[in-house]
């Protein structure tokens, strides 16, 4: 995967998790996944379609989830109901749509669809035609990583 | 002692929500994200202004719209929603009302849509994440605060 297709929504995922979190955000170290992985529990995910297609998923455990959630709201979430699971959503519409614009700028057109939510415990995503890079994101409420597999249309 | 007396118009301003008989300015909030409506009617009601509903999506506001109206002062329209998206229902209220105050909710990367919005009659925008300051002015402006 080329690595100009990735670094966009690093900057995005940082500048907006720095916003709406208000702490800081420390980067971690890149690194390529094999072709199952298991997923932490919430798992927002975004697919592209144009030149370039693929998926991005923000990858986060419950208790991130929660946290983040109750953080955007500025009050304590009870449970992971849909209020919560609207504000994660909404947090990787604004990733996503942050990094696109960067690649577009860039010249790459494509479309996104809207975010679909997964919940659950013992979920692995597999990839088999598209290698996915991840980049670990810390925040104050938990660690969420930048999970993305993109290629270039065949 | 100095007490608040003393300094009797400092830091007191009229909320930018109010009108000057002091009744609030109508809010019509538009948006399929509840967080993003929570969020919008929060900022607005800390300022005085009134949320008089919220719709889930582009029909939904346009029905809500055409039930309020001549009651509500200003819509807050998502851009991308399902059924109907926020240029539709712009169009559309702008059809049944073209004194009609729109102010679109946008994600970066939607320049073109909301050029589109902006020939069509919306008033201005305002792009997520949504900044207090910056949906406040926006909408007092749009207000003619």
């Amino acid at each position: 995967m080329r690595v100009e297709y990735i670094n966009p929504f690093v900057e995005a995922a940082y500048n907006i998790l720095s916003e709406v979190l208000g702490g800081e955000i420390k980067r971690g170290e890149l690194y390529l996944k094999s072709s199952s992985m298991p997923v932490m529990g919430v798992a927002a995910l975004v697919g592209l379609a144009g030149d370039v297609e693929g998926r991005v998923i923000f990858d986060m455990s419950l208790e991130t989830a929660m946290k983040i959630a109750s953080q955007m709201n500025q009050e304590q979430l009870k449970e992971f109901d849909d209020l919560a699971k609207a504000t994660i959503t909404e947090l990787a519409n604004m990733i996503t749509a942050q990094a696109v614009t960067k690649l577009h700028d860039l010249g790459f057109r494509f479309d996104l669809t809207p975010p679909a939510l997964f919940t659950g415990q013992n979920m692995e995503i597999s990839d088999h035609e598209v290698e996915a890079l991840i980049v670990p994101m810390e925040s104050g409420q938990g660690r969420v990583e930048v999970n993305v597999a993109i290629r270039d249309r065949m | 002692m100095i007490s608040k007396q003393d300094f009797p118009a400092i830091n007191e301003r009229a909320p930018e929500g109010l009108k000057a008989d002091g009744t609030p300015f109508r809010v019509l909030v538009v948006d399929d994200s509840m967080f993003v409506a929570k969020q919008i009617g929060q900022i607005l009601t800390s300022e005085g202004y009134e949320v008089v509903a919220t719709a889930v999506d582009g029909l939904d506001g346009l029905e809500k719209y055409k039930e309020l109206c001549p009651n509500v002062d200003l819509v807050t329209m998502d851009i991308t929603m399902p059924k109907m998206d926020g240029i539709a229902a712009l169009e559309q209220i702008m059809a049944f009302d073209k004194n009609a105050k729109i102010v679109m909710i946008s994600a970066l990367g939607k320049e073109e849509l909301v050029k589109k919005a902006l020939l069509l009659g919306a008033k201005n925008y305002i792009v997520k994440p949504l900044d207090r300051k910056k949906v406040l002015e926006r909408i007092s402006s749009v207000l003619g605060k």
